[in-house]
């Protein structure tokens, strides 16, 4: 993301609610590609502004991964209470959610116009034909990244199996699956 | 009613959705194909969730809210997929005083449990034909997001984030 030039360290502004939910707002008007992309931006943004340490912030990011729900959401959530308590956690949410929320809604309008013309369902067959490649090298770099064990490769083979042949029980394999995988890991150390 | 029931998919998926946006994609296929939409227009759909601003499951809420019941669908679909992690983020904040929680055996086993959902949602979401274009496309895809640097910068963050776990 390209900051504008203004915010390379000169204005810094106090941490209020409202300044968390402007800068969280810009990130996340112009940011694409998801979390892994936003999560930097919104790391840069507050350290520049003075708010957080970096190695606070990803110590938080680490936290954050502990939870459901969009990565930029938790990280931003966690960050901004640190930060401004409660209120600063109400404008982190308002400031990931709004953005693309409008954006969404402009994009819906246009589809509804535009969504049946040729060359618009071309660009959606060549965006969508990419898409398996874009999770494919997502797990090739998680499986890179992380340390293996026979447990935890029984665990994830185990459990993206049951997934894949009882794709209706995803719901309750997901949540009794971490919870096996979190008990196991309890009372029987490897 | 279709905003209910909307709403409650959404719901579902904001519990279990660990670990970033591709791997709750998988989920959201089962929940929302065929009930609502083929499988064609469910990848149309992740490509606008991709290619428009915002984490992917919340713009998919948006997208799949908007379409089955106008703009209250998609507020309604789009507040049901946070309500969970928002819930159990502050009642963590609260209450982590009284949780006897191991940190670090809880990572791994979210680690796993959001590999498996990576590995569903490729499983799914793979090309279902002989024809060489789609596949063509997917490799090429993958050897350029794979072996560039251009996501390598969160891998590091990440890396320096993950020394020392402080407790809550």
């Amino acid at each position: 993301m390209k900051m504008p030039a203004r915010a390379e360290g000169i204005t810094k502004t106090e941490p209020t609610p409202w300044h968390i939910f402007l800068v969280l707002a810009r990130i996340n008007t112009l940011t694409l590609g998801g979390g892994y992309v936003i999560v930097p931006a919104i790391g840069n943004a507050f350290e520049k502004q003075g708010w957080i340490e970096e190695e606070e912030f990803y110590r938080i990011f680490s936290r954050a991964q502990v939870f459901p729900g969009p990565i930029a959401l938790s990280t931003a959530f966690l960050t901004s209470y640190r930060i401004a308590g409660v209120p600063g956690a109400i404008a982190a949410v308002l400031g990931t959610v709004l953005p693309p929320f409008f954006a969404l809604i402009l994009v819906g309008g246009f589809i509804s116009l535009y969504g049946n013309t040729e060359l618009f369902k071309r660009f959606l067959g060549g965006a969508g034909a990419v898409v398996p490649g874009l999770v494919a090298s997502m797990l090739w770099r998680t499986t890179k990244n992380r340390k293996w064990s026979v447990r935890s490769v029984i665990e994830v083979i185990g459990l993206a199996v049951l997934l894949v042949v009882f794709p209706s029980a995803a719901f309750f394999l997901l949540l009794g699956g971490i919870a096996v995988f979190y008990i196991g890991r309890l009372v029987w150390k490897s | 009613m279709e905003i209910l029931s909307v709403s409650l998919a959404f719901l579902k998926i904001g519990i279990v959705a660990f670990g970033g946006g591709w791997s709750t994609v998988g989920l959201i296929k089962h929940e929302i194909v065929p009930r609502w939409m083929n499988a064609e227009a469910f990848n149309s759909l992740i490509a606008i969730a991709q290619s428009t601003p915002g984490p992917i499951a919340l713009n998919a809420a948006t997208l799949v809210g908007w379409q089955k019941a106008g703009f209250l669908g998609a507020l309604a679909a789009t507040f049901s997929v946070i309500l969970f992690p928002l819930l159990a983020m502050s009642a963590t904040l609260a209450f982590a005083k009284y949780i006897p929680f191991k940190r670090s055996l809880a990572d791994e086993s979210l680690r796993s449990g959001s590999m498996a959902m990576i590995l569903m949602t490729l499983w799914v979401l793979l090309p279902r034909t002989a024809l060489p274009m789609p596949w063509i496309f997917t490799l090429a895809a993958f050897g350029i997001t794979a072996f560039t640097k251009i996501k390598g910068e969160l891998d590091a963050a990440s890396q320096r984030g993950t020394r020392g776990f402080p407790h809550w």
